[in-house]
């Protein structure tokens, strides 16, 4: 949209995967720079804003993030909640094999079925900080990445924060660049 | 948020809509709109006096909130309405009584009227609904709170259908309209 001589977007991005595999931690790191060690499952979804000014090309994009919850439970609600998403990160957890199955059988097929048609989509093996528990190598996730053709493939730490910023703005990029927007943000 | 936003809110409505949001959203997203709206002392306010009243403005950053999280998301928000309905009218009162009540318990500059009442069809004319006032919001979520309010007070062999012209909602007088409920037996 386009208001006055600046150009606005708003996009909803959802992140999604099993319960416990960080999908909160990664949206405070993201929004607030923040992590809690005690874990607590989301009720539902959890929706946060973030707005990204481009001065060089007068926009700014308002990203709606939408963090469902991973239980069972919200099976039926969670359909609604991913008209009008344009993308998603898909989150597993590095230490948990059985989430990293999840990611194809589970969550992809959901964000296919009840998402835009053109919806993007990452990859995202988290809890890169726990070295010695990790049991998803970085192959495995960089070969299902390209299996499922998803736009990208990294590996984060919503803990200490590493590669959190780029994961996020990877995929409003390639949002943008399948709406035919050139922006490069990454 | 840009505007005169003159009037009052019954607390009973705040808690109708709190809770449709809680049932639809569950408990992080009825927050998830408090905290946009920064109004998230009323997540109590059920426990207060349901006579009372909170001003419009404040009951106004609610709705923008949520039309800005649930933005493109119609879906849930016609889901919202209907409980929003179920939850300010639980019990057997009329559609023409549901009407009147609305008007009374958003007091504000907008009116809600049944402007043609047939044993099939009923028209429904909404001037400057509060709901979807904002440049780009359709309104979904008044158009479920129409919908549950006539179904709920039909027999269940009852099916109610509506019918809208179709919206401009770049067009700053979107918020006027006129729904068309459709009253159709359900032969088993």
């Amino acid at each position: 949209m386009v208001e006055g001589d600046k150009r606005k977007w708003a996009i909803k991005l959802t992140v999604l995967g099993d319960a416990a595999v960080g999908k909160t931690s990664l949206i405070d790191k993201y929004i607030t720079d923040s992590f809690k060690e005690n874990y607590s499952p989301t009720l539902g979804v959890n929706i946060v804003t973030k707005d990204i000014r481009i001065q060089e090309d007068n926009s700014e994009i308002r990203l709606l993030l939408w963090d469902i919850a991973g239980q069972d439970k919200y099976e039926l609600t969670r359909q609604m909640f991913f008209q009008g998403c344009a993308g998603t990160l898909l989150v597993y957890d590095m230490t948990r094999y059985s989430t990293f199955e999840r990611v194809t059988s589970k969550w992809l097929e959901d964000f296919k079925k009840y998402s835009r048609p053109d919806g993007v989509y990452l990859l995202i093996g988290n809890k890169s900080d726990l070295i010695d528990s990790v049991k998803v190598s970085s192959e495995e996730g960089n070969s299902l990445a390209k299996k499922i053709n998803a736009v990208e493939f990294i590996e984060t730490s919503a803990k200490h924060g590493e590669n959190v910023e780029k994961a996020f703005r990877t995929l409003v990029s390639h949002v943008l660049k399948k709406s035919g927007v050139k922006i490069d943000l990454e | 948020m840009i505007g005169d936003y003159k009037g009052f809110v019954k607390n009973r409505v705040v808690v109708a809509l709190l809770q449709a949001y809680h049932d639809i959203l569950d408990y992080d997203g009825m927050k998830s709109i408090l905290r946009e709206a920064e109004m998230m002392y009323l997540k109590d306010i059920r426990d207060k006096n349901p006579n009372d009243s909170i001003n419009f403005f404040s009951f106004k950053k609610i709705i923008s909130a949520q039309n800005c999280l649930l933005y493109d998301s119609s879906i849930l928000l016609f889901e919202i309405g209907k409980k929003f309905s179920f939850y300010l009218f639980p019990f057997g009162i009329s559609f023409e009584e549901i009407i009147d009540k609305i008007n009374s318990l958003i007091i504000t500059d907008w009116k809600v009227e049944i402007i043609e009442n047939n044993t099939n069809e009923i028209t429904v004319q909404v001037d400057r609904c509060i709901f979807c006032s904002e440049i780009g919001v359709p309104c979904d979520l008044f158009e479920g709170f129409l919908v549950h309010s006539l179904q709920k007070s039909l027999p269940s062999e009852h099916l109610v259908i509506y019918e809208m012209n179709k919206q401009d909602i770049n067009d700053p007088n979107h918020n006027n309209f006129v729904v068309k409920l459709k009253i159709k037996r359900n032969f088993k």
